[in-house]
This record gives C-alpha cells, sequence and structure tokens, in this order.
C-alpha cells in the first residue's frame, strides 16, 4: 500500500525536480548574460517614431556595453494608465516618456522621480542646446525632472483652401472677422468647424486660446499658481466661455461635436468630405492627414487662432508644447547614471534628424526643418512671446479633469460661463 | 472488544484525515479568493478612508471626509440613477426579447441551427469592437443610422445619437442590450431543452394551443431560469463598465457616466485613489444589498410556489 502510494508520488516528485532545474537553468543563463538591464517606456507607437528612441538607445548600448535597453511602446490612453498602475506599485520603468505638467507633478511630489538639475548642470552644453520654453512643462520648485525629446506643437486653425476660395474667404485674423466666415460657410450649408468633443481636450483648445487672447497668459498662471489676484473666475474666464457659447449658437460646429470621437477620426471624416471647412488642431494633424489622406493634404492649410476685440493677449501667442514627450527618470531605477546617458543618446542629434524625418519639431535650438509646411509652425512657436502648455497637462490631474469636464459642459451650452468659472474656482481653493 | 476499539480509532483517524484532505482540497481555492477577492475588498475599503493619489507613500488619513463627499457628490448619483436604468431596462427589454428568441428556435428545431449561430455572434465579439462599430454606426453625419433615416425622410427622426445629453445613455444601452440578449437566449435555450417532451405531447394532445403551452407548461418551467436571469442582468448592471466606457467615456457632461465609468475615471484620470475606492467600495456595498434582497425575495417566491 505504502509502495503504491510512493510509487505514485515519484511522477509528482520527478515533475517538481524538472521545474526546478529548469528554474535553475534559467537563472543561471540569466547571470551569464550579466547584462544590466534598463527598461525604458514611451507612448510612441508609430513605426518610424518608435524606432528612432529604438536607435538611440542602440547607439547607448554600443557606447556602454554591459547594459541592455529594454524598450516598450504604448499607445496614450493605454500608456497614461499603464504608469500610474507601475508606479503605484513601486515598480515603474528605469526612463520613461510623460506629457509633463500636473500629472508628472504628482509623481514627482511622491518621490518617485529623479532630480535631473545636477546631472544638467554638469553639462551645459547639453542643457543649453534645447529651446528655452521646453523647461517649463517639467520644472518644479526650480528643479528640473525631465528632458523635453519629441515634438513642439502648437494648435492652429487648419482649413480647407479649396473651400475658402469658392466662397471668397481669407483666413480671418480677428475673431469678427471669424464670426463672418462662420456666417459665409453656414450659408452655403458647409459647417465651419470639425470638433470631435467626446475627448474633451479638443474643446478645451478653444478655450485655452480664448483665455490667452482676452487676458493674456497671466491670468491662467496667477490662477494655477493662487498668486495674488489669480483666480479662475476671473473675467478672462468668464468671457472665454461667453465666446464658446456664442461660436455654438451661431452654429460654428458640425453637428453632434460633443459625441464624436477624435480617436476614430470623426473629425478628421468631416473635413475629407467637405462638411467642415476649418478645425483646431495640434500641429500633429498636418503628418496625421498626410498618411490618412494624401489627396486631401494638397487642400490643407493653416492660420493662428484669431485676437478677440479688446484682447490684452498678444495675437502671436500660442498653446501647445514644447517637447511634446519628455523622458525622466524614477527614483527605482538601479543605475541613473547610465539612464541619463541613455536619455543624453536618446535626444542627440541623430534622434533629433530621426524626429525632423518623421515630421515632427524636435524642441532644441537651431534645427533645421525642410517640410514648408512644419517650417512656418516652427517659427510660430520659436517667436510666440509666451507657448501655455495645454490646460489638462498643466493643471493638477483632479483640476485637469474638471477643466475638461466644464468646457465639454459650455459647448453642450448646459453650463453657464460664469457657473463653470465658478467650479474651476471653488475646486482650486479646496485643492490648495 | 479490542477489536471494536480499533474499529472506533481507525474511523476516527479515517475522519480526522477526512478533514485533513477536504483542507488540503480547499486550500488552493480558499487563498486564491483570500488573495484576489478578500483582500482587495478589504484594502479598497481602508482606501475609501485616505487622501491619496496613489503613489508613493503620502496617503493622508481623513476619515469620512470621502464617504461625506460622495453623499453630496451629483455625480455619483446621477451614475447611480444611471445604473438603476441600465438595471431595470436589461430586465424588461433584454430578456423578453431572449424569451421570444429562445421559445422560437426551440419552436423551429433543426432547422434554426445557423439562426442560432447568428443570434449568438454578438456575445461573442469583444465590447471594444462592438463599441466603435456602433460608435461609427451612431455617427451623426456619416453612420448608417442617420443616413438610412433621411433617405427615408425621417430628417426629424435622425439624431445626435451619442452627443446629445438626451440620447447617449439611451444609445448605449439599446448596444448593451444588443450584446446581451444571445446570453440569456443560451440560457433560456437549455432551460427549455431540460423540459421533457412527453408534457408537451400531453398538452398537444389534450388540445392545447401554442399560446396556452407557453404560458401555462413552458413560462413555468422555466421560473428558475428567469429568476437566475433576472439576477445577473441586474447585478451586471449594475457593475456596468465597457460598452459605456468606449462609447461614450460617460459622456457628454456626466449623462451616460455609470458607477464604473466615474470610479475608473476618479482613479485614472484625476488620480484620486482614495475617493475611486470610496466609489468602488459605495458600489459594493450597493451590489452586495441587492443581491441579498434579491437571494431573499427569490428564496421567498420559490418556496411559496
Amino acid at each position: 500500500m505504502a509502495h503504491a502510494v510512493l510509487s505514485k508520488a515519484r511522477p509528482v516528485v520527478g515533475a517538481v525536480a524538472l521545474v526546478c532545474s529548469m528554474l535553475a537553468a534559467a537563472s543561471a543563463g540569466a547571470y551569464a548574460q550579466d547584462a544590466k538591464v534598463i527598461t525604458e517606456w514611451d507612448q510612441q507607437t508609430n513605426a518610424t517614431s518608435s524606432k528612432v528612441l529604438r536607435d538611440g538607445a542602440d547607439r547607448f548600448e554600443k557606447a556602454d556595453p554591459g547594459y541592455k535597453v529594454e524598450d516598450s511602446h504604448v499607445l496614450n490612453e493605454a500608456y497614461k494608465t499603464k504608469l500610474k498602475v507601475a508606479f503605484g506599485a513601486n515598480q515603474p520603468p528605469c526612463v520613461f516618456e510623460s506629457w509633463g505638467g500636473g500629472p508628472l507633478h504628482e509623481y514627482v511630489k511622491a518621490g518617485q522621480i529623479v532630480d535631473l538639475t545636477p546631472y544638467l548642470q554638469k553639462d551645459p552644453g547639453y542643457h543649453d542646446r534645447f529651446l528655452n520654453t521646453s523647461w517649463n512643462a517639467v520644472t518644479y520648485d526650480n528643479k528640473v525632472y525631465g528632458v523635453a525629446a519629441e515634438n513642439a506643437s502648437a494648435a492652429v486653425i487648419f482649413y480647407n483652401k479649396d473651400i475658402f476660395k469658392q466662397y471668397n474667404l481669407t483666413p480671418p485674423r480677428t475673431w469678427d472677422e471669424l464670426m463672418h466666415v462662420v456666417q459665409v460657410l453656414n450659408s452655403h450649408g458647409v459647417s465651419p468647424f470639425a470638433l470631435s468633443n467626446k475627448n474633451k481636450w479638443t474643446g478645451s483648445m478653444y478655450y485655452m486660446y480664448l483665455v490667452d487672447r482676452i487676458g493674456g497668459p497671466e491670468v491662467f498662471r496667477k490662477a494655477v499658481n493662487r498668486a495674488p489676484g489669480g483666480s479662475f473666475d476671473d473675467p478672462a474666464f468668464v468671457k472665454a466661455g461667453e465666446y464658446i457659447q456664442q461660436l455654438v449658437k451661431a452654429n460654428g460646429f458640425a453637428p453632434g461635436y460633443n459625441g464624436l470621437d477624435y480617436d476614430v477620426g470623426a473629425s478628421r471624416r468631416l473635413m475629407y468630405s467637405g462638411r467642415a471647412a476649418m478645425e483646431l488642431m495640434g500641429g500633429w494633424e498636418a503628418s496625421t492627414i498626410e498618411n490618412e489622406n494624401p489627396a486631401f493634404y494638397s487642400k490643407l492649410d493653416f492660420f493662428p487662432f484669431p485676437s478677440v476685440p479688446g484682447g490684452k493677449g498678444d495675437p502671436r501667442d500660442v498653446i501647445g508644447t514644447v517637447g511634446d514627450g519628455f523622458l525622466s527618470i524614477s527614483s527605482e531605477c538601479k543605475y541613473p547614471q547610465e539612464a541619463f546617458k541613455l536619455i543624453q543618446s536618446l535626444t542627440d542629434e541623430k534622434a533629433m534628424e530621426g524626429r525632423v524625418g518623421d515630421k515632427k519639431i524636435p524642441p532644441v535650438k537651431n534645427i533645421a526643418v525642410s517640410d514648408p509646411f512644419l517650417k512656418r509652425l516652427q517659427a510660430l512657436i520659436v517667436d510666440a512671446p509666451n507657448v501655455q502648455l495645454w490646460y489638462d497637462q498643466e493643471l493638477p490631474p483632479k483640476l485637469g479633469e474638471l477643466h475638461k469636464d466644464t468646457s465639454q459642459a459650455l459647448f453642450g451650452l448646459s453650463l453657464t460661463p460664469q457657473a463653470a468659472a465658478e467650479q474651476m474656482e471653488a475646486a482650486a481653493k479646496a485643492g490648495s | 472488544m479490542n477489536i471494536a476499539l480499533s474499529a472506533v480509532s481507525a474511523r476516527r483517524a479515517r475522519i480526522s484525515s477526512q478533514w485533513l484532505v477536504i483542507a488540503a482540497f480547499l486550500a488552493p481555492a480558499l487563498v486564491l479568493l483570500a488573495v484576489f477577492m478578500l483582500y482587495p475588498l478589504v484594502s479598497s475599503v481602508r482606501l475609501s478612508f485616505v487622501d491619496w493619489n496613489g503613489l508613493g507613500n503620502n496617503a493622508k488619513f481623513t476619515g469620512l471626509t470621502n464617504w461625506i463627499n460622495l453623499a453630496h457628490d451629483a455625480v455619483f448619483w446621477q451614475a447611480f440613477g444611471n445604473n438603476v436604468i441600465l438595471a431595470v431596462t436589461s430586465v424588461v427589454i433584454e430578456l423578453p426579447i431572449a424569451l421570444v428568441l429562445a421559445v422560437l428556435l426551440e419552436k423551429a428545431g433543426r432547422g434554426s441551427r445557423i439562426l442560432k449561430i447568428l443570434y449568438f455572434l454578438p456575445l461573442l465579439m469583444s465590447s471594444v469592437a462592438i463599441g466603435v462599430l456602433f460608435k461609427n454606426v451612431y455617427d451623426p453625419n456619416f453612420g448608417p443610422l442617420n443616413v438610412g433615416l433621411r433617405a427615408m425622410g425621417l430628417d426629424v427622426l435622425a439624431q445626435d445619437w451619442l452627443g446629445d445629453r438626451r440620447f447617449s445613455l439611451a444609445s448605449t444601452i439599446a448596444v448593451i442590450c444588443w450584446q446581451n440578449v444571445p446570453f440569456y437566449m443560451i440560457l433560456f435555450l437549455a432551460g427549455l431543452s431540460s423540459m421533457s417532451p412527453e408534457l408537451y405531447e400531453a398538452a398537444v394532445l389534450d388540445g392545447a394551443s401554442e399560446w396556452t403551452i407557453f404560458w401555462r407548461i413552458k413560462l413555468p418551467h422555466l421560473q428558475g431560469t428567469v429568476r437566475t436571469a433576472v439576477l445577473l442582468s441586474v447585478l451586471g448592471s449594475l457593475r456596468y463598465f465597457d460598452l459605456i466606457y468606449v462609447m461614450t467615456g460617460g459622456g457628454p457632461e456626466n449623462s451616460s457616466e455609470l458607477m464604473a465609468t466615474y470610479m475608473y475615471r476618479s482613479v485614472f484620470s484625476s488620480f484620486q485613489l482614495g475617493y475611486g475606492s470610496t466609489i468602488g467600495t459605495a458600489m459594493f456595498i450597493i451590489v452586495f444589498a441587492v443581491a441579498m434582497v434579491a437571494m431573499r425575495m427569490t428564496r421567498r417566491y420559490a418556496t411559496e410556489v
């Protein structure tokens, strides 16, 4: 009996032994390789953009043998969730890309990000290569926590040249001219603006520009920093809401805007079909359109956001980002020294040239962009007296969400501009 | 005597070894339950009392603040209301359709095999794919729904299905029903197949009409299945997340927000892990209470009949 049990048990013991030996072999293999792994995460999922990063990693591996870079590329929304979970579980990647601003500040406040200031001070040549405005999104309490890597971009109004020509329209430079364009287009059955506002940050662009044109960049800056006199119910914010609702009431947007999804290309479809003539969107839209619909690309042009009557803001100001992807190092990283070298190699001359080839405007000084469209956009950003980072990136996450919710409600005409501003101010007060 | 004693001790030994065996076999399941159910549950209750962004270790204990905020949070109550609407419509719309389909398919017998497969398809598709598909169907400018309505001259009916606060919830619920009907259909089909054919034959011989057979024989036979289906669909609706998240993200302006989508937004977009856990715990309490009441009620019902 006992014997039978034993003989039955034997295969189990055998299996356990086999597994053990396999594990031993596996770990022995890992030790034998002796490569120190640096993980790198980013949100650059298209083939060219991720290759620029991989090539940079290859250059780093060559210069620093003994280190291996394990890169992974995940798309926007999933990427945000992945980062959050990884940091929450204290297993973050060594080097990672983010959009800077408020969300990155949360990680910084939790002590999970390496202060890069000493590294940058050691290498002023590297530091000075970047556009000065690029550091704003990653500097907290005068310490720098990231390096701008990917793209300088600003929101501009794209428009269909053919439609404008057909109805004898010229790119408007003031709000009144814009309202005239809106009226003419509507009278011919063409929707003026294509907007996919399910995503909310899309409609937020109008709001941000209007606040800047009405009150200048200081209004928002003071409100965020809770500086004396700064408040989210400043008349500039209320006025911006009023302008948006004026545009909505004048049928400024193609029907269904609050439910259309940018991620499935709903607004671009309106542009392609000629049902809408304009779209306020980040500069990346041009390369997206060129890839998606090369025939339509030839009809595409852009103009900057118009000024508003009596506005204090400089019409040359832009809303956008100087960097788009910012590289940071997590405190959990075992090799911060090498991780910084990796960042340098991901942002070196070769990488930046690669990004030019990828229709991006690298956030560095003196880089030649040949594409005529990008050249104009680059000039717009470099000449801008102020580049305001997207609110939803700059604000603390909770306020950023509220801003997106209230601006969608403004577009839906279900919240008055005054109430929207008051909600923001109440939340900002509660948060500080 | 000696023999009897040894028999007793042997039995005792067998009993204790039986317990050992039971414990040994249950242990893996218990450990899994403890790790994946009990621990997360307890820690989310714990987290509901803190103010924390989910990063590092700067969590602040704030007592009942989160719960007080939740009680005054209009968005949460709207989301809860939407969950209730979803639960009611699931029961009122999904189950009757599923029942009718099941009865008809069962009656059609072998000839209905292709139909069975066709009706079953929505259940096999991933929610994300369905969501994207119907986002396009509902597109106010290019979607087949509105284009079709306009082609028939029904321009008045061509609405902004997902972008209008009045329709967004109803539009998504329609898709949720479309996705879930096959599941209940299969459930009812299984229930019907367990009915003995003699009953049916006897009723036919006695001259009962199909209508009478359905109401007097088939439906009473399915009683248990219907109860299960109601319970499943109510609980499923209270915890629902995926299609709403994909199609509207809870918007516009929270008009289609559910408790689960609101929780997700709080944790992952607003970085409020503490408050998100409060929503999650509240959701658990609500679902738990509903489940308890429903079980109690159906039990009473079961003994009465």
